[in-house]
């Protein structure tokens, strides 16, 4: 066993990755090709873009990289684990990843705190999660997740009664709080004003400066420049595109849209 | 026919077609109907007149009712009080065997497909027995007396709750319980934690009215032996002891608006 996790150390953190993808590929019957060959790898305190028109894939990587939909060909590793090794394998791999919602998924009659202290779940004995007592350190480490995220005075709201921003910056505590390596966030800002958009885009960068590595889903290519420090983007399955963000111009991106657009027209 | 074509010219649309089949539906609906009404009428053997000649009668009682007789009163304090009892212990049993059944037969969070057709059938068989019915079985099997409706009240409605406890459960949105299994959590946890907060305010809201449907059941539930207030109600409907009669109705009738009113208060408190 020691033997084990000595190979597995050194290699992760030799390579410095926290999440891999290989040749993922994933079609859909009849001749629908979702995903095509898809590589890449993601390092800590990494924020991740991932753009590319709707149909492109975005969804089918998500899903592939949690290990909701398993992938034709491909593997997908987490921490120096292959999620399709076994179910524990992915059950242990889950604890490092942590997922935001496009629709927050927070529960509503819950304040803040105890929303947060999800993140703690897995961790916690089963007695303390039946009577809802947590230990004071997991208390105090989901307050100072909200800490993080600037929402320390909601703490006792309800989640309900917060603003769709405030509940998604909410989900970014609650990830936080996991102790997860990575963050795994399909369209978080979708369904948000712009204003809430960048606050919790902020959030997500701060994590990021406390070591967490960030893979996140965006419509808007103005937002991945200004908080991505590196744009995949998808187009047909593939990926076109796997630059740091600074040395993509807006009109390269757009180009990712525009040549979709141009081969679905004939 | 003619009619159609010559509004097919009009209006060159299929719905014209399709507006005189809904009307032929809407005939055969009314000739099922009618069919219907006059059966059961027959079945159910409605004869006005025998109502004309019985509510001089029963307005005859109501007049030698008066004034309620209330030198037995103790007596039938008591039986409202086991009453009240039956349906207490009855619908709290029912409610704690409820808890894990409902989780069983609640399709976004069973533990297993193959436990939950079996649980819906069970549950269904219990609902579809009224408690009356048990309640004369168990009268049969454990003796007269209130615990024999307890045992009535509890397995119809230990049916009844766990039905409606895992309908709430289906319906509520899927979203925060997969984010609570994606951190890692067991499905105990993610129950315990991400669901009941959600249920909870519905499932007590369905077991306080369920007490107090029980209430009301258990009135009658004396007249097969099962104890309580209806026991001493049959009583004086055979020995036509109309004053007894109306203090037991005055009693019920008290009982049950005040339960009402307790249980709606309380299910309001809940929102």
């Amino acid at each position: 066993m020691a033997a084990a996790q000595a190979r597995v150390t050194p290699e992760t953190a030799g390579n410095d990755i926290v999440a891999r993808a290989d040749g993922l590929t994933k079609r859909y019957a009849p001749d629908v090709t979702a995903l095509a060959e898809v590589s890449f790898a993601v390092r800590p305190g990494e924020f991740v873009a991932v753009l590319g028109p709707s149909g492109a894939g975005k969804t089918t990587l998500f899903r592939c990289l949690t290990g909701l939909t398993r992938p034709d060909r491909g593997t997908v590793s987490i921490v120096g684990r292959d999620i399709w090794e076994s179910p524990r394998e992915l059950q242990l791999a889950r604890r490092a990843v942590a997922l935001i919602f496009q629709q927050f998924n927070l529960i509503r009659r819950l304040p803040a705190l105890e929303n947060v202290l999800v993140g703690r779940l897995a961790q916690v004995p089963a007695w303390r999660v039946v009577l809802r007592r947590f230990a004071r350190g997991d208390r105090q480490l989901a307050l100072r997740c909200l800490d993080t995220v600037g929402l320390l005075d909601r703490a006792y709201t309800r989640a309900d009664e917060l603003s769709g921003g405030q509940q998604q910056r909410v989900a970014i505590a609650r990830a936080l709080a996991q102790d997860a390596k990575v963050i795994l966030a399909d369209e978080p800002v979708a369904s948000l004003d712009p204003e809430s958009a960048a606050t919790v885009l902020e959030s997500l960068r701060s994590a990021v400066s406390t070591g967490v590595a960030v893979v996140a889903s965006l419509h808007q290519v103005h937002l991945a420049r200004a908080y991505a420090d590196r744009i995949v983007a998808l187009r047909g399955g593939r990926i076109v595109v796997d630059a740091p963000a600074a040395r993509l111009d807006a009109r390269s991106i757009e180009q990712i849209y525009e040549r979709n657009g141009e081969r679905n027209d004939p | 026919m003619a009619t159609v074509v010559r509004r097919a010219d009009d209006y060159p649309d299929p719905v014209v077609s399709w507006w005189s089949r809904r009307r032929l539906r809407f005939v055969l609906v009314l000739v099922l109907l009618t069919a219907f009404y006059s059966a059961s009428w027959r079945l159910a053997r409605v004869d006005p007149e025998r109502l004309l000649t019985g509510l001089p009668k029963m307005a005859g009682w109501a007049a030698k009712a008066w004034p309620p007789a209330t030198d037995e009163l103790p007596v039938l304090l008591l039986r409202t009080g086991e009453t009240i009892a039956m349906a207490a212990i009855g619908t709290t049993a029912a409610a704690l065997l409820a808890l894990p059944l409902c989780v069983v037969a609640a399709r976004n969070v069973t533990p297993s497909m193959a436990l939950y057709y079996p649980a819906r059938w069970f549950l269904n068989a219990l609902r579809g027995v009224d408690s009356f019915v048990f309640a004369l079985l168990f009268v049969a099997a454990v003796g007269l007396g209130p615990f024999a409706g307890v045992l009535g009240i509890a397995l119809h409605t230990w049916g009844s709750t766990a039905k409606l406890w895992a309908e709430a459960i289906e319906n509520i949105p899927p979203g925060p319980l997969e984010a609570a299994a994606a951190t890692g959590a067991s499905r105990l946890k993610v129950i315990a934690y991400a669901l009941v907060p959600d249920v909870a305010p519905s499932m007590v809201s369905v077991g306080l009215f369920w007490w107090e449907f029980n209430v009301r059941a258990s009135t009658v539930l004396g007249v097969v032996g099962a104890g309580g207030i209806g026991q001493e109600l049959k009583n004086s409907m055979d020995l036509l002891l109309f004053p007894r009669l109306l203090t037991i109705i005055l009693l019920i009738l008290v009982t049950v608006t005040v339960i009402d009113h307790t249980s709606e208060w309380l299910r309001r408190k809940l929102e």
